[in-house]
């Protein structure tokens, strides 16, 4: 019997929903990004690789594993090696923490959002890191500027993620996630409608806000100060290349998986929606939906200057953070 | 911080903003540019020394291909000199049909300048719908040459193609289409703040700087100078054409994007009055097959779409030149675009070099001083040897 739990154990950490449903919908939802945000450039994106070039990010994958992996030789050899493989690592743990196919997480506890905000930060020192071993003008830019960035979005995104929390009385982010099915479970009174709509309104602004930190968090327009790449070639990115791009790659797909669900799980309900339909199906269309608005917004937006967007983040979005947090605290006070 | 430490970034020759080879050796303190030096001379073709092997029908062609964006430009502008040389009297449809290949030109560099800035932004969804548009005014032009980017349409006399009724037509019809796409385009710019914050004050370059440092065309109009060769020297038939030369005192980057969509109107509205007033006759006259210029100087002024540029002609009678100059205008811009990176943040090196549209593919045939030895670097092929027979001896171990 031990033998049989042990398996099962082994299969969904590297099969379902571990390891290989995560790259394979990592690589989907690159693709998904890049069709729709080429579409709204009116270009074609990926065409020829599979149906519609479904298979595109698989070819630009297995294409780089196959390159030359160069080290330059004034880097830092060992922390050079570990930053792709760390950056691809945290994002996968993230992942085993935010419910996918049913309402617990893989290895959900209590207060695992505050370790999944922390491994996000962690995250970015791993790009700060990244930029500084590899001894490259344009690299060691790109590293401040990222870690320059990271203090302008983090309270915000702390802030955002902690509403919910409040609402759903629980640092689990599964509990958050199996909160609002348990809310609308009730019955329907004016009182609990009016409260209703005005969670929905506060929920709204709480989301737009971990949206915004999310695409900073993710280095994509227009908050891809990091990597510009008309004004520091790639960043922080710019030394990698072979095996370790490759990993990089995977890792900010995961990442952006990783941002979707987290982004579902606080205030789309996770994986739970009604009956028929399963839950591993709710949470690809939550996550499809919500790549789709980062790749909107991606379109619609030149990148900000660090100036701007840190001016931008204290003094209007931190405020706006603040004010929501207020207006958390007094819904939980009258639900 | 105490002290701050010399921090050097290279912007160039091979960096993706900057599509065209040239330095730019860039002095950072954290994000704020405190210094800058541009270094020309990646791309030295030695076009005009090529010239002077070549007879002049065969340099028209050499000099279309000196820059694909502008090949109108240097092209007539190597004609009207050579014209002027010999004295030639070119019928009066060709030269209308000239100014319109012309101002056709200025639209497709504007439009290409319009994306490229937007690109620099890190705006790529302007970038691809200006692009997408440009087609319209590059359809233009394929159906009035023949070609998209080395035209071939001008000639010694003349042009080589008449512009039928039926393609009259066309014309009207695209840039009909092309003016309302680049008046929304410039509503739209000016209308998003996130785009005006990366243009708004940055890279100023004040008016007494513009003129003591030689800016020249959109740069330098951008700055609130009344200056554009079709208005002060008029060459073609921009005599009789009315147009207005579109300025702006903002000095910065959004004011510099202004001027060249006001201009992009002006351009159209020469060209349709052009299109209204063109006479009918010859497009030609003969010239004959082996041409021999007198023996003359002569200059030649042009406002291409970068600004002033330059040709200078010395023949000795002979049937090729005996020297041939061009001064390209991003080689005017040069010394500006300098002055306006201090001061500004690392974001904004692209869109302040951009902001000049710079060509260095025009711009480098010119022999160049090395900065760093103040040595003039152009040696004749003795010395080179010699030069190169004591490298190998000392370096040969």
């Amino acid at each position: 019997m031990v033998s049989t739990e042990l398996a099962l154990k082994v299969v969904e950490i590297l099969v379902f929903p571990g390891f290989f449903f995560l790259i394979v919908y990592a690589l989907f939802l690159e693709w998904v990004d890049r069709k729709f945000f080429a579409r709204l450039q009116n270009r074609y994106g990926p065409e020829h690789t599979g149906w519609k070039g479904i298979l595109q990010p698989w070819a630009d994958l297995i294409k780089l594993l196959a390159k030359e992996d160069i080290t330059p030789a004034a880097a830092d050899k060992i922390m050079f090696a570990a930053v792709p493989i760390v950056y691809l690592a945290i994002p996968l743990t993230i992942m085993f923490m935010v419910p996918i196919w049913n309402s617990n997480a893989y290895i959900g506890f209590p207060g695992d959002l505050i370790v999944v905000i922390f491994l996000f930060t962690l995250l970015i020192l791993s790009v700060f890191f990244g930029g500084w071993s590899s001894v490259n003008r344009f690299g060691i830019v790109g590293g401040l500027r990222a870690a320059l960035q990271m203090l302008s979005y983090e309270i915000p995104m702390a802030l955002a993620a902690v509403g919910p929390a409040i609402l759903a009385k629980s640092l689990s982010i599964s509990n958050i996630a199996a909160w609002p099915s348990k809310v609308f479970a009730g019955n329907l009174t004016p009182y609990s409608v009016a409260v209703g709509a005005a969670t929905v309104f506060v929920m709204a602004v709480g989301f737009g806000i971990f949206t915004l930190c999310m695409i900073a968090e993710l280095e994509k327009i227009p908050f891809d100060i990091p990597e510009a790449e008309t004004e520091i070639v790639s960043g922080w990115q710019v030394e990698f290349s072979g095996k370790k791009l490759a990993l990089l790659r995977l890792g900010s797909d995961i990442e952006l998986v990783a941002a979707s669900a987290l982004m579902t799980a606080l205030f789309l309900g996770g994986p739970l929606g009604p009956w028929p339909i399963p839950p591993v199906v709710w949470f690809i269309v939550k996550t499809t939906i919500c790549v789709l608005i980062i790749s909107n917004v991606r379109a619609l937006f030149p990148r900000f200057r660090i100036d701007q967007m840190s001016h931008w983040m204290w003094k209007n979005i931190v405020p706006i953070a603040v004010l929501y947090i207020v207006a958390v605290e007094m819904l939980a006070a009258v639900m | 911080m105490g002290e701050t430490e010399e921090f050097i970034i290279p912007v160039g020759p091979q960096h993706p903003a900057l599509k065209e080879p040239t330095n730019f050796t860039i002095t950072v303190d954290g994000e704020y540019v405190v210094d800058a030096k541009a270094r020309p001379g990646y791309n030295h073709r030695g076009v005009e020394k090529a010239m002077e092997s070549r007879t002049y029908i065969q340099n028209l062609y050499l000099l279309e291909r000196v820059c694909g964006i502008c090949s109108i430009c240097h092209m007539t502008n190597f004609c009207l000199t050579v014209e002027e040389a010999m004295g030639l009297e070119v019928p009066a449809r060709a030269n209308y049909i000239r100014t319109i290949m012309h101002e056709i030109e200025r639209l497709h560099s504007h439009s290409l300048w319009l994306g490229v800035a937007a690109h620099e932004i890190g705006f790529d969804t302007l970038f691809y719908y200006i692009w997408r548009d440009r087609e319209v005014i590059m359809d233009l032009t394929e159906s009035i040459s023949g070609n998209r980017v080395n035209k071939a349409m001008p000639t010694i006399g003349g042009v080589r193609r008449n512009i039928s009724p039926e393609l009259l037509r066309d014309i009207r019809k695209g840039l009909d289409i092309f003016e309302e796409r680049i008046k929304y385009y410039k509503s739209l710019i000016l209308k998003e703040t996130t785009v005006l914050n990366r243009a708004i004050r940055v890279g100023v370059l004040t008016p007494h700087d513009a003129v003591a440092l030689c800016a020249v065309g959109p740069t330098l109009r951008a700055s609130g100078i009344k200056s554009d060769v079709r208005a002060d020297d008029p060459y073609l038939v921009f005599d009789e054409v009315p147009f207005n030369v579109m300025t702006h005192d903002g000095c910065d980057v959004a004011s510099r994007v202004i001027v060249r969509c006001d201009e992009m109107f002006e351009s159209i509205n020469v060209i349709r009055y052009c299109l209204d007033h063109m006479p009918d006759g010859p497009i030609r006259v003969k010239v004959p097959v082996i041409m021999r210029v007198p023996e003359t100087e002569t200059v030649c002024l042009w406002e291409a779409p970068r600004g002033e540029l330059i040709h200078y002609l010395k023949s000795t009678g002979g049937t090729t030149p005996y020297r041939y100059k061009i001064r390209a205008p991003t080689l005017g811009n040069i010394p500006s675009v300098q002055r306006m990176l201090i001061g500004n943040y690392i974001a904004d090196i692209p869109i302040v070099i951009a902001a000049i549209d710079p060509c260095f593919s025009c711009t480098d045939r010119m022999t160049f001083v090395d900065v760093n030895t103040e040595k003039n670097w152009v040696w004749d092929s003795e010395q080179l040897r010699r030069y190169s027979r004591k490298w190998y001896q000392q370096n040969s171990h």
